[in-house]
């Protein structure tokens, strides 16, 4: 009876899904990280890519496809896993102490990346996933989309939602946190020898919206 | 330099590497990574993490995702072409109603408009048929039914394209639904109901008339549809919809997903009307199938 199926199960020839569906394995990777689980990737990828189809109308031809599609699925991650927002997750990130600057010296900084730990390749880059999946979502998605997917500040701010100091203070803090847990990791693997803190207490500045990060915490908890 | 001037200057060192600093900055940078090692190896460790970073989150999709995505988003598209459709064939069916020249995309903008007709008829049949001898055992088939109230219901909301769009023609369909169909007795003054076409539609194993009118007049038009069955064959559901009197009419009223409906039985021969007019009218449209010469 319904004789819109058939052409339903075709497979796509529309132009809008096919420069679409270029941008497929970059939305899957991103998607795994901001879910930590493929399953949920691949339906947050379906979905987002649905709504694209449906919001089409609203998408300026020449302008980027890539962030506006990124921009869609962050959207509909937010929409379908936190409804409270990114900055929920503050909550829970170990972000608890303040990172400083300079607190790993140069020579530990030269063998976190020399040959010696270059040969443990798997053991960093499972770290290295390790920690990027325990960083709070708004950092792991600003050094993803910066650092793999190379979306330009500008970009990463319209995909966010955010001001370009956020996205700024967010990546800085989101690499300073896998700088530690790789540093942490190779303590514990005795490839580097424990040393003072150079930085010692100097702590960096903070978004606003973490600025009183236990205040707010308890607040939440509290409202919660 | 003193550490302070160095530790702004780490913070921008994740701008430098992303090249988001300006030209004037860049080169400041660049004379200072020259002479701090610290500030050189902090570069070089944000390099090399970035390096596996790419390697740990680039992933291919899982084969099939593509070709699944690419199905629900064609399905996206033809689900918004039908919406089109179906307002386009409001329009058109109003204009033909009013008489003026309906345009030529009337064939599949009917698509939606000619189920909405057959599920108003066939909520008109089912009323005739519950009156008189079959009343009581309605009840006890009422849960096949009420599956087949929905999907008459849903033939409204999303019609196929008409196959007869005046009365000779629809007349002409009585052979294929072995009921007869008289298509201009719901065109009655006091409705202001105008007839617009009709098809056939299939029913489990069973087929029915789905008949389309406009009802109303100026702003306040509506679609409707009038689906005849033959009530021997086809038990429609009535047990969720409320018994009156229209007349001397026995017509039962309700809702099915949003819609309007209402049934009644004459002779063996079951109407249901389904569109979104109030009740009342509804059931006035449905008791003239009692009427019918």
């Amino acid at each position: 009876m319904n004789t819109s199926l058939p052409e339903a199960s075709k497979p796509s020839k529309d132009p809008f899904s096919e420069e679409a569906l270029t941008h497929l394995d970059a939305m899957y990777g991103v998607a795994c990280k901001l879910t930590r689980n493929p399953t949920d990737a691949e339906d947050l990828v379906q979905d987002a890519f649905v709504k694209a189809m449906r919001a089409r109308d609203q998408f300026h031809a020449g302008t980027n496809l890539k962030a506006w599609l990124f921009r869609i699925l962050t959207n509909t991650f937010i929409n379908k896993y936190r409804r409270g927002g990114l900055e929920r997750s503050v909550l829970d990130g170990p972000d608890a102490d303040p990172l400083a600057d300079g607190w790993v010296s140069a020579s530990t900084m030269r063998q976190l990346r020399d040959p010696e730990m270059l040969a443990l390749m798997p053991i960093v880059e499972g770290e290295i996933q390790v920690a990027l999946d325990a960083l709070p979502a708004e950092f792991r998605l600003a050094v993803v989309l910066c650092d793999v997917e190379e979306f330009s500040y500008e970009e990463i701010a319209q995909i966010m939602g955010c001001p370009i100091g956020t996205v700024m203070s967010r990546l800085h803090r989101g690499r300073k946190l896998l700088q530690r847990a790789l540093y942490n990791h190779a303590l514990a693997l005795g490839i580097v020898k424990g040393e003072e803190r150079v930085g010692g207490e100097v702590a960096e500045p903070k978004e606003s919206k973490t600025a009183n990060l236990a205040e707010y915490r308890a607040r939440k908890r509290g409202a919660a | 330099m003193t550490m302070h001037d160095c530790r702004d200057r780490a913070r921008m060192l994740g701008s430098y590497l992303d090249g988001e600093l300006e030209a004037a900055k860049i080169l400041e940078i660049d004379e200072h990574v020259g002479e701090c090692e610290t500030c050189r190896e902090e570069t070089q460790l944000l390099r090399a993490m970035r390096g596996s970073l790419k390697r740990v989150v680039r992933t291919a999709a899982p084969a099939g995702l593509r070709d699944r995505i690419g199905v629900a988003m064609t399905a996206e598209k033809v689900r918004e072409d039908a919406r089109a459709d179906a307002s386009q064939a409001k329009d058109a069916m109003m204009a033909e109603a009013l008489g003026a020249k309906a345009p030529l995309v009337s064939l599949s903008s009917w698509r939606t408009m000619v189920p909405l007709a057959t599920a108003a008829a066939l909520a008109l049949m089912w009323g005739a048929a519950t009156r008189g001898t079959q009343g009581a055992s309605t009840e006890a088939r009422a849960g096949f039914g009420d599956d087949l109230l929905a999907e008459l219901v849903a033939e409204h909301s999303s019609p196929l394209p008409l196959e007869a769009k005046d009365p000779d023609a629809v007349r002409g369909l009585e052979r294929y639904v072995g009921v007869p169909l008289h298509p201009l007795s719901f065109e009655r003054p006091g409705l202001n109901a105008r007839l617009v076409g009709a098809r056939v539609v299939p029913l489990h194993a069973q087929r029915a008339a789905m008949l389309q009118y406009v009802v109303g007049t100026g702003d306040d038009m509506r679609r409707v549809s009038v689906i005849v069955y033959d009530a021997q064959k086809i038990q429609i559901g009535t047990a969720n919809l409320s018994p009156r009197a229209v007349g001397t009419a026995e017509v039962r009223v309700g809702r099915e997903k949003g819609y309007s409906v209402a049934s009644t039985q004459r002779a063996g021969v079951g109407y249901l009307v389904a569109g979104d007019l109030d009740p009342d009218r509804s059931a006035q449209l449905a008791a003239m199938a009692y009427d019918d010469r």
